[in-house]
């Protein structure tokens, strides 16, 4: 129980424990010369500046210097106001936690892993997450996925029915939750052109494949990390699972990155975007193009996919096989993408800025002429798709497997499509 | 007065490296766990290194952001070194033949350093709807009085250089000695004891990122490809 004694004593807790001695030198390491504000989604549309990097870390580092700082030590730690706490918490939560600082800081610091580490330290005070994110853990534990949803629904609107899945295969696909209950179309084309390559794959049961942990890491709440991790790690081992494919760029990002720490080792399986898995198959031969589209085309890099894991080359080379395809390219592209407004777990409790920003890129790909703007994230698909309700200007949205799925099905498509030559 | 500036600086040089070393426990504190693995983590190569010299030597990293703040944070930076190190002249007796040549250098730094404060403090009141650190403004505004007064006493009010190395000398071996008798030296004195506590700490913390930056960068690549 927390009395306000113990709040008290709480405010002089030291704020470094939960920081790696790296992310601590990376405080200090900031001269606070503003470079990076000028590339924040967050910035951009809220003017914010209690939400920029620099006044974020000034904060924080103010906080240490109170209650483990020289004079903290010689006399007595200062108490921190909690409002002070609280306005930090809301800042370091309004972050998208893109990472466009981070690419862009004139000194290196690795901002997309250090907001993360200062919400969890948020959360150990009792302090985040912030809105509808506290209700996660206890929702993923009972469901599986953040979303509160029916575990044995998770992939029974969109599976294609003609699609096998085997019992065991070297390689296995995770649908991530996001795709699964929010954007199927987007993990419906990733089956039909898993399928369309015809390497055999294995899934595990819709109660098996639960939440990857992403969005309580994103949130600071990492008690149940070691147990999902596990779990899923397990069950693909016991599949005999040597590359796990996924399109969640998210997911593909605690996969890769952070599962082996929760995981205690490296990883008995490699970890792969669907792109990296599709480009290949196109490269060897073993998928085909048959018709093309005669369209000028936008990609849009998710923040975790290219400033998360590199993944930057694949996508295009999947889009640029296409036939008759012209690919147009965002002012800030690759490793310096803008991101969707939809990262950080931030776009369901700061809805309104997730909107403004989506609308960012959309204007933008109108602007620039395409008729269409591909996406590979399923929540930059959901948030995008949102903002454009109701915007003044509009473009068609489609995932990048669902984009390829529809070319490589039967000719009575829909799309304005045109035979290869 | 002798006594009063003596034992001011050394609490200022003691403040100074304790506030240093309590930082550097801090930063040795942070936990083991999400330690990047070596598995993200780029080896050494020499391409590596060359990156990490041209980053941490010319600023790359500012370089590639803002290239007008570049040209007055990257002067100021080695004017600034240059100086200091003409001023290690004023600590040594018999003088070091390196100090002694670096002398014509750090004379020419005295000057631009100066120019290049004025420069970064318009940059930064042209700039300051964006964001503007007080703290940086304080440290640079001090660091151009303390130029200014060292120009001045170069250009026109020179003090004995003898008394002020003597009173130098007299600091470092703990054997005050006299005042120069000079109210800009004392100014200027003064204003350098002033600044030390505020010094950022990213002098000493910025490289260390930056070269962790350069590893991090060169090993995006494995994180999910292959090597
Ligand atoms: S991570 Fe993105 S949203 Fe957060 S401060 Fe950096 S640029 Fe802004
Ligand atoms: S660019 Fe880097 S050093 Fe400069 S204010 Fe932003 S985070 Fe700090």
């Amino acid at each position: 129980m927390t009395n306000k004694n113990s709040k008290f004593k709480k405010n002089k807790s030291p704020f470094s424990k939960g920081l790696t001695p790296l992310q601590l030198i990376e405080l200090d390491a900031c001269t606070q010369c503003g470079e990076c504000l000028k590339y924040c989604p967050v910035q951009e549309v809220t003017g914010n500046l209690a939400v920029s990097p620099p006044e974020k870390i000034r904060m924080f580092r103010e906080f240490i210097k109170a209650t483990e700082g020289l004079k903290a030590k010689l006399f007595n730690p200062k108490d921190i106001d909690r409002k002070l706490l609280e306005e930090f918490t809301k800042a370091v939560y309004e972050c998208t936690t893109c990472g466009a600082c981070s690419q862009n800081c004139t000194v290196g610091i690795f901002t997309q892993r250090l907001w993360p580490m200062l919400r969890k330290e948020m959360v150990r005070r009792g302090l985040g997450p912030v809105g509808t994110q506290a209700e996660m853990p206890g929702v993923i534990k009972k469901t599986g996925n953040p979303y509160n949803k029916p575990p044995e629904d998770r992939f029974k609107t969109w599976f294609p029915d003609d699609v096998k899945v085997y019992e065991k295969a070297d390689i296995a696909y995770y649908a991530g939750c996001t795709g699964a209950y929010e954007a199927q179309p987007m993990v419906r084309g990733d089956i039909q052109v898993l399928n369309a390559i015809g390497e055999q794959f294995t899934m595990l049961p819709p109660e098996e494949e639960v939440c990857c942990g992403f969005p309580l890491f994103i949130t600071g709440q990492h008690d149940m990390l070691e147990d999902l991790t596990r779990r899923l790690v397990g069950a693909y081992k016991a599949k005999g699972v040597k590359v796990l494919l996924c399109s969640c760029p998210c997911c593909v990002n605690i996969m890769a990155r952070d599962w082996p720490v929760f995981y205690g080792k490296e990883l008995p399986f490699k970890i792969r975007h669907i792109t990296q898995f599709v480009a290949d198959a196109i490269k060897h031969g073993r998928l085909h193009f048959k018709r093309g589209l005669k369209e000028r085309i936008i990609y849009h890099d998710p923040c975790y996919l290219s400033r998360g894991v590199g993944v930057i080359d694949e996508p295009r080379a999947v889009l640029r096989s296409i036939p008759g395809i012209g690919l147009l390219e965002f002012e800030r592209h690759g490793l310096n993408s803008r991101c969707c407004g939809a990262g950080g777990a931030a776009r369901k409790v700061f809805h309104e800025n997730a909107v403004a920003i989506g609308r960012l890129t959309i204007d933008e790909a109108v602007d620039k002429g395409a008729d269409r703007l591909v996406l590979s994230c399923p929540a930059c698909y959901v948030k995008v798709n949102e903002a454009m309700q109701g915007h003044k200007k509009q473009i068609k949205i489609v995932d990048i497997m669902e984009l390829v799925a529809e070319i490589i099905k039967d000719k009575n498509t829909e799309f304005n499509s045109q035979e290869s030559k | 007065m002798k006594i009063f500036l003596l034992v001011i600086s050394y609490l200022v040089y003691a403040a100074f490296w304790g506030r240093f070393i309590s930082h550097a426990f801090i930063w040795c504190k942070g936990t083991r766990q999400f330690r990047t693995g070596p598995l993200h983590i780029s080896g050494v190569s020499l391409s590596l290194c060359l990156v990490t010299a041209i980053d941490l030597l010319f600023f790359r990293r500012l370089f590639n952001e803002n290239k007008v703040l570049w040209i007055g944070s990257w002067t100021f930076h080695v004017s600034f070194i240059l100086v200091i190190l003409r001023h290690l002249n004023y600590f040594f007796y018999p003088v070091p033949s390196c100090i002694t040549h670096i002398q014509p250098f750090g004379l020419v730094a005295g000057y631009i350093l100066p120019v290049s404060l004025f420069y970064l403090l318009a940059f930064r009141i042209a700039g300051r709807k964006k964001y503007f650190s007080y703290h940086n403004f304080f440290l640079l505004g001090m660091v151009l009085l303390i130029s200014l007064s060292g120009l001045l006493m170069r250009m026109f009010f020179s003090p004995n250089l003898v008394d002020v190395k003597s009173f130098m000398l007299g600091i470092l071996t703990f054997r005050p000695d006299l005042l120069p008798d000079s109210s800009l030296f004392f100014i200027h004195f003064s204003l350098v004891l002033l600044l030390v506590p505020f010094l950022p700490l990213h002098i000493f913390a910025a490289p260390v990122v930056t070269m962790e930056s350069g590893r991090r960068e060169a090993g995006l690549r494995m994180v999910i490809h292959d090597k």
